[in-house]
C-alpha cells in the first residue's frame, strides 16, 4: 500500500447474501482504487452502482468481504484512519436536539478536539456556510439546505486531509451549490483531498479534476476529467489484455479500465489509438472496438455505463 | 486526553437527547409529584414521640399507629412502586433513547468519526443509566428526607431502594440494547424486558414447577431458564428484605443477575462491532 495516497483499495469487495432467496448481491466488487492526495475525485454511478457502500467501506461502516482499503496507509477498519477524514453522508440525520453550534462542537470533541479550538473553529465554520444567526437554533427548524450546509460544517469541523462527500448538494438551492463548489476548490487548493460522491455528472465535472465510474460493484474507468472531456478521442477495447501490456497501455492512455475480462484504453489521438491496437494484437490480444468518443462527461458516462434491463432497475 | 474528550461529548449527547425528550420530563415529573404528595397532602402528626395519625386530604386514620412502622409502611410503598413502575417507565424511556442510536443516517455519521464503536454504545447506555440514577436517587433521597423531617425517623434502609433499582435498570437496560443493536427496535426491545419482568415471579417459583413437572426434559428447561434469566421479582424481595432490615437467605440473584448482564452488553457490543450500517 501506498502510504502517499489518500485513498488506496485494493480488490475491494462488498458481498451481501440474501438468507432466504439465496441470492448473493456484489455491491462492491473487487475495486482497486488510488486516489492521490491534494487532487478533488469524483465518483460516478448510476443509482445502485455501489457508491455509497464504497464510501462506507472506506469509513469502516461496512464490513470488507474481501481485499483491503487504506486511508493515508492506515487500515481504514481502524478508528485512528478516521482521525484526518470529514464524512457528509448521504440523506444524513444529523441529531435535531442539538443547535446548530451545539452539533459542531459535538463533532468536533468526537474528533478530539480541545473547547478552546472547538469554539474558535465553530464560529469560522458558520460564517464559512454564511449560519452564524443560526448558530444556537435547534436544527429541528433548520431547512433541508441549510442542514446540508451544516452537514459540510461538520465534516470540515476538525480540518481534515480528506473530505468524503455523499450528495452533498442533495436538496441544496443553484446558490447554495455554488457556494459549496466554491468552498471546495478552496479547500482544494489548501491541499485537503475531496473525494465527491455524486449522480449529477455536471456537478463532477465542475468540482473535480479526476473522476471514477462505477457500475454495479465494478469500477469500469477511471481518469482526469480534463483527458475523459478533451476533444476527441478513441476508446479501445480488447480482450485476452495481458497484465504486463494492460499496464503499459494505462501509462500511455488518457484513461485505462478492465470490465468483464475485457481491456477499454481512452487515447486522446488516432495515430495513439491505433498504435495500441497494433501492441495490442502483436501480444496476442484481440481487437472488440475502437470507438470515438465524445466531448461532455455525460457523454463518457453514457458510453461506459451499460443500461440496466427492468428487472435490475 | 482525547479518549476523555469523546467520552464527555458522548455523554453529553446522550444527557441533551434525554432532556430533548418528554417522557423523560414525565418521569422526574411522577418523581415531583410523589415527593409533594409527602411534602403537603399527607401530614402526619407524632403523639408522644412513639405514635402517630395519618390525615390525606382532610381524612384523618381513626386510630394512631406506631410512627416507625408506618414510615416504613410508607418507605415500602414507595420503593415497590418505585421498582415496579418507575423502572418500567424508565426502560420505555431509555428503549428509545438507545435504539436512537442506529437510525439510519445518525449512525453512519457517528461511526464516521474516530470513536471506537465498543466506546459509542458504552457511552450511550452509561448516560442511560445516568439519566435514569439522578432521578431515582431525586425521588428515593427527596422522600426520605421529607419523612425524617416530618416523623424524626431517620431510617437509613430506605436509601437501598436507590442502588437496588438502579442495579436491576442496568441488568434490564442490557437486554434492550442487545435488542437495539439487533433490531433497531424500540418497541421490540421494549417488549422484551416486559416480557422478562412479567415471566421472573413465574420462574421464581422454580421449585414448584420442578416438582410439577413430569418430564425431566423440561424441569432442565424450567432450571436453566431460571439460572440464565434475570431475576427481577427475587432480587425485589431482597430489596424488601434489606428495607425492612431482614437478613437475606440467598445473594445468588443479584450476582446471577449481574453476570447476565455482563455476558449480554459483552454480546451486545460483539453484535455492534461487527454490524455492516
Amino acid at each position: 500500500m501506498d502510504p502517499d495516497a489518500a485513498i488506496e483499495t485494493r480488490e475491494l469487495t462488498r458481498v451481501y447474501r440474501q438468507r432466504w432467496r439465496g441470492r448473493e448481491i456484489r455491491a462492491v466488487d473487487g475495486v482497486s482504487l488510488k486516489v492521490a492526495r491534494g487532487t478533488s475525485f469524483g465518483l460516478l454511478g448510476p443509482n445502485g452502482a455501489g457508491k455509497t457502500t464504497f464510501v462506507k467501506l472506506l469509513l469502516g461502516i461496512v464490513r470488507p468481504t474481501a481485499g483491503s482499503a487504506t486511508l493515508f496507509g492506515v487500515d481504514c477498519r481502524r478508528p485512528e484512519a478516521r482521525l484526518r477524514v470529514g464524512y457528509l453522508p448521504e440523506n444524513h440525520r444529523l441529531p435535531s436536539y442539538w443547535t446548530g453550534a451545539g452539533l459542531l462542537d459535538f463533532a468536533g470533541a468526537l474528533s478530539g478536539m480541545d473547547a478552546r479550538a472547538r469554539r474558535r473553529r465553530i464560529a469560522e465554520l458558520l460564517d464559512l456556510v454564511g449560519l452564524q444567526e443560526w448558530a444556537n437554533v435547534r436544527l429541528s427548524r433548520y431547512s433541508k439546505g441549510m442542514l446540508q450546509r451544516l452537514g459540510l460544517a461538520q465534516a470540515l469541523m476538525h480540518a481534515p486531509s480528506l473530505l468524503l462527500l455523499d450528495e452533498p448538494t442533495d436538496g441544496v438551492d443553484p446558490v447554495g451549490r455554488q457556494q459549496i463548489r466554491a468552498i471546495l476548490r478552496e479547500l482544494e487548493d489548501q491541499g485537503v483531498t475531496v473525494f465527491l460522491n455524486s449522480h449529477l455528472l455536471s456537478e463532477v465535472e465542475l468540482a473535480c479534476r479526476e473522476v471514477a465510474i462505477m457500475d454495479r460493484g465494478r469500477l469500469v474507468l477511471a481518469g482526469r476529467v480534463k483527458d475523459l472531456t478533451a476533444g476527441k478521442g478513441y476508446l479501445v477495447t480488447a480482450a485476452h489484455v495481458p497484465e504486463a501490456l494492460f499496464e503499459t497501455l494505462r501509462a500511455k492512455a488518457a484513461s485505462a479500465a478492465m470490465r468483464d475480462g475485457l481491456a477499454e484504453f481512452l487515447f486522446p489521438t488516432r495515430e495513439e489509438a491505433n498504435r495500441a491496437v497494433d501492441v495490442v494484437r502483436a501480444h496476442g490480444g484481440w481487437l472488440e472496438s475502437v470507438t470515438p468518443t465524445g466531448s461532455t462527461l455525460e457523454e463518457v458516462f453514457m458510453r461506459t455505463v451499460r443500461p440496466q434491463t427492468p428487472e435490475q432497475l | 486526553m482525547m479518549r476523555r474528550i469523546q467520552a464527555t461529548a458522548l455523554l453529553r449527547d446522550t444527557l441533551r437527547e434525554a432532556a430533548a425528550r418528554w417522557v423523560f420530563w414525565g418521569f422526574y415529573g411522577l418523581s415531583t409529584a410523589l415527593i409533594l404528595f409527602f411534602l403537603f397532602l399527607l401530614r402526619i402528626d407524632v403523639i408522644e414521640g412513639a405514635r402517630a395519625t395519618v390525615t390525606l386530604l382532610g381524612e384523618t386514620s381513626p386510630r394512631a399507629l406506631p410512627v416507625t412502622r408506618l414510615v416504613r409502611q410508607f418507605e415500602g410503598g414507595v420503593a415497590s412502586f418505585l421498582y415496579v413502575a418507575g423502572m418500567g417507565l424508565a426502560l420505555f424511556a431509555s428503549a428509545g433513547l438507545v435504539a436512537a442510536t442506529f437510525e439510519p443516517g445518525r449512525i453512519e455519521w457517528l461511526l464516521s468519526k474516530p470513536v471506537s464503536r465498543v466506546r459509542i454504545l458504552l457511552w450511550r447506555y452509561a448516560g442511560a443509566v445516568i439519566v435514569v440514577a439522578l432521578n431515582v436517587c431525586y425521588l428515593v433521597l427527596g422522600v426520605w428526607l421529607i419523612l425524617g423531617w416530618k416523623t424524626g425517623v431517620w431510617d437509613a434502609h430506605f436509601l437501598v431502594a436507590a442502588p437496588t433499582t438502579i442495579f436491576m435498570f442496568m441488568v434490564l437496560l442490557s437486554v434492550v440494547t442487545l435488542a437495539a443493536v439487533l433490531t433497531g427496535s424500540a418497541a421490540l426491545a421494549t417488549m422484551l424486558v416486559f416480557a422478562l419482568m412479567v415471566l421472573s415471579p413465574i420462574l421464581a417459583q422454580h421449585k414448584l414447577m420442578v416438582r410439577l413437572l413430569d418430564s425431566e426434559f423440561w424441569r432442565d428447561v424450567w432450571r436453566a431458564m431460571y439460572y440464565c434469566l434475570p431475576k427481577v421479582f427475587e432480587v425485589g424481595r431482597i430489596n424488601m428484605n434489606l428495607l425492612r432490615d431482614r437478613a437475606v437467605e440467598s445473594w445468588m440473584p443479584v450476582w446471577s443477575s449481574a453476570l447476565f448482564a455482563a455476558v449480554v452488553l459483552a454480546a451486545a457490543l460483539a453484535a455492534f462491532s461487527r454490524r455492516n450500517y
